[in-house]
């Protein structure tokens, strides 16, 4: 069909609102506003790049970067923190998602007590988690691992729970419509469906983990960071900037390997 | 035996998707339903297994009394009832075998199914299933890559891998092109005439119901306007049911019947 002349005019391009105009406005204000509340000025940026430690970052030791026991040691530490705590996160993620999920959840007051319980476990910072934890049960890689296992329940349940809101339900129906009980329902008519994104987000858990863990090291919790500590109060930042080049490269490859892994999951 | 007293169902908000149906259903018919949609079809099967729990009424299958009935009863009879879905509802990213294997859910214990150890018998018994409607040959392949057909043939398979005594098919063959539509009806007169299966079947085509059904239920409204047999049924039975005359639209096969009334059986 051809359209008709005068029926269907072209509608005029939307003018730009005038609350658009306002919001941004808005924005600006306030975020000039801030600037000075918190006293940024431009200046000191020239000033921080002017400061003579910089100096201290050159030249590089390597000799004493790659002599095994100074960084390579620790590194495997902080690999070991950050797979473990996948692992245990994860894993407990897998169940606790299922709670609470309204489309999964065995009843209401699980529903209800797990998405509290989770509230308040998402609300209290990763470095507060280490801290404590390094209070309660010592310096070193133990805290660090419960620490980021916490972290990982935390940031995998955020996203498998959503993953799991937005399965299929009509397989869910199907196994019920059998006579499955609430458990093996999930798992034959839920788990398929989701499991590649279960195991993509664990992947992309795990690079936040290799990461968190070089940051909790620095509060006492094990791993690469508390070497990078010690030589930053040793004002050895020649050493500082060589294990971060390292620190940079690991997290730049497991990164990589994640994200092809994960793009040929979903 | 189904016997339904006085079901209604009002859904959370207001709507009364079924009112006062009066319904007694014997061992090994064939039993088709229609209506437009959102007259209460899907509704009146689902209060059969308790996927949607009556409002008020009685409905007893085999004996036993579903509304109201615990956690456990509820599983107990729905291990005797399959169902089959308009949109098939097959777990796409795994297997024919391990989807039927889903009709053996209430008799294998939790943890094996959980684990996924499935005993010998019960991938005898799915296997077999499969033989019946004629795709064993992809039980190893993803269901994904089954044609709409072949997905419903599974959906019925793992129906029947429950060995049911009843059969709720709702609207099987409406995601479906006319060819395959008959192919899967004529596997549930099949499944019905050999097996003894009792079986109910949503439909909105009016053709295929008197092609198929030997018994006919139309609903309006959430009310029971008709029930009788199949050879009853006239232009202003339908009418009644739809509220309007027929048109193509309410036939599977469009063109080839004459419009409005005259398709005869």
């Amino acid at each position: 069909m051809t359209p008709t002349p005068g029926q269907s005019t072209r509608p005029e391009r939307p003018r730009l609102r005038a609350r658009t105009v306002g919001i941004a406005a808005a924005l600006m204000a306030f975020s000039v506003f801030a600037a000075r509340e918190v006293g940024f000025d431009p200046s000191t940026f020239w000033e921080v790049w002017s400061n003579p430690l910089w100096e201290k970052f050159w030249p590089i030791p390597w000799d004493w970067v790659f002599d095994s026991g100074n960084v390579l040691q620790p590194f495997v530490e902080t690999f070991q923190i950050a797979t473990i705590s996948t692992i245990l996160g994860c894993g407990l993620a897998l169940p606790v998602s299922f709670a609470m999920s309204s489309l999964t959840t065995p009843n209401r007051p699980t529903y209800l007590v797990s998405r509290a319980v989770m509230n308040v476990v998402r609300a209290v910072p990763d470095l507060f988690w280490a801290k404590l934890m390094v209070t309660a049960i010592g310096i070193g890689a133990f805290a660090g691992a419960w620490a980021l296992t916490i972290f990982s329940l935390a940031v995998m349940v955020k996203l498998f729970s959503e993953t799991v809101d937005g399965a299929d339900p009509g397989p869910l129906e199907a196994a019920r419509a059998a006579g499955g009980r609430h458990a093996p329902s999930l798992r034959t008519g839920i788990l398929p469906t989701v499991f590649p994104d279960y195991v993509a987000h664990a992947l992309y858990v795990f690079e936040l983990n290799v990461r968190a863990s070089v940051v909790l090291g620095l509060v006492g919790a094990g791993g690469i960071g508390r070497v990078l500590e010690a030589q930053r109060q040793f004002f050895r930042f020649d050493r500082v900037l060589g294990m971060l080049v390292i620190i940079f490269v690991v997290v730049w490859v497991i990164e990589q390997v994640s994200v092809s892994l994960r793009k040929r999951l979903i | 035996m189904i016997r339904l007293e006085d079901v209604s169902v009002t859904y959370p908000g207001g709507v009364e998707a079924l009112r006062g149906i009066d319904l007694t259903i014997g061992d090994g018919e064939f039993v088709v339903i229609v209506g437009l949609s959102g007259a209460g079809k899907s509704t009146l099967l689902r209060v059969l297994n308790g996927l949607v729990p009556a409002t008020s009424g009685s409905v007893v299958v085999d004996g036993t009394e579903v509304v109201g009935a615990s956690a456990a009863t509820l599983r107990q009879v729905r291990s005797r009832i399959g169902m089959i879905f308009q949109t098939f509802n097959l777990v796409n990213r795994t297997s024919v075998l391990n989807n039927v294997l889903m009709g053996r859910l209430s008799v294998v214990p939790a943890w094996r199914s959980t684990l996924g150890l499935w005993p010998a018998e019960d991938r005898e018994a799915a296997m077999a299933a499969l033989e019946r409607v004629g795709i064993v040959d992809k039980a190893y392949v993803r269901a994904s890559n089954l044609s709409g057909g072949q997905q419903q043939r599974v959906g019925i398979a793992r129906a029947l891998a429950q060995e049911p005594g009843l059969m709720l098919a709702d609207e099987p063959v409406a995601a479906l092109d006319p060819v395959t539509s008959r192919q899967v009806m004529g596997d549930l007169q099949k499944i019905n005439r050999e097996l003894g299966i009792t079986t109910l079947v949503n439909l909105h085509f009016l053709d295929l119901a008197k092609e198929y059904g030997r018994r006919l239920i139309g609903l309006r409204d959430g009310e029971m306007i008709f029930d009788g047999d199949i050879a009853d049924v006239d232009d202003d039975t339908f009418r009644d049911i739809y509220g309007r005359s027929i048109t193509d639209e309410d036939l599977l096969a469009m063109g080839d019947s004459p419009t409005d009334g005259s398709e005869g059986g």
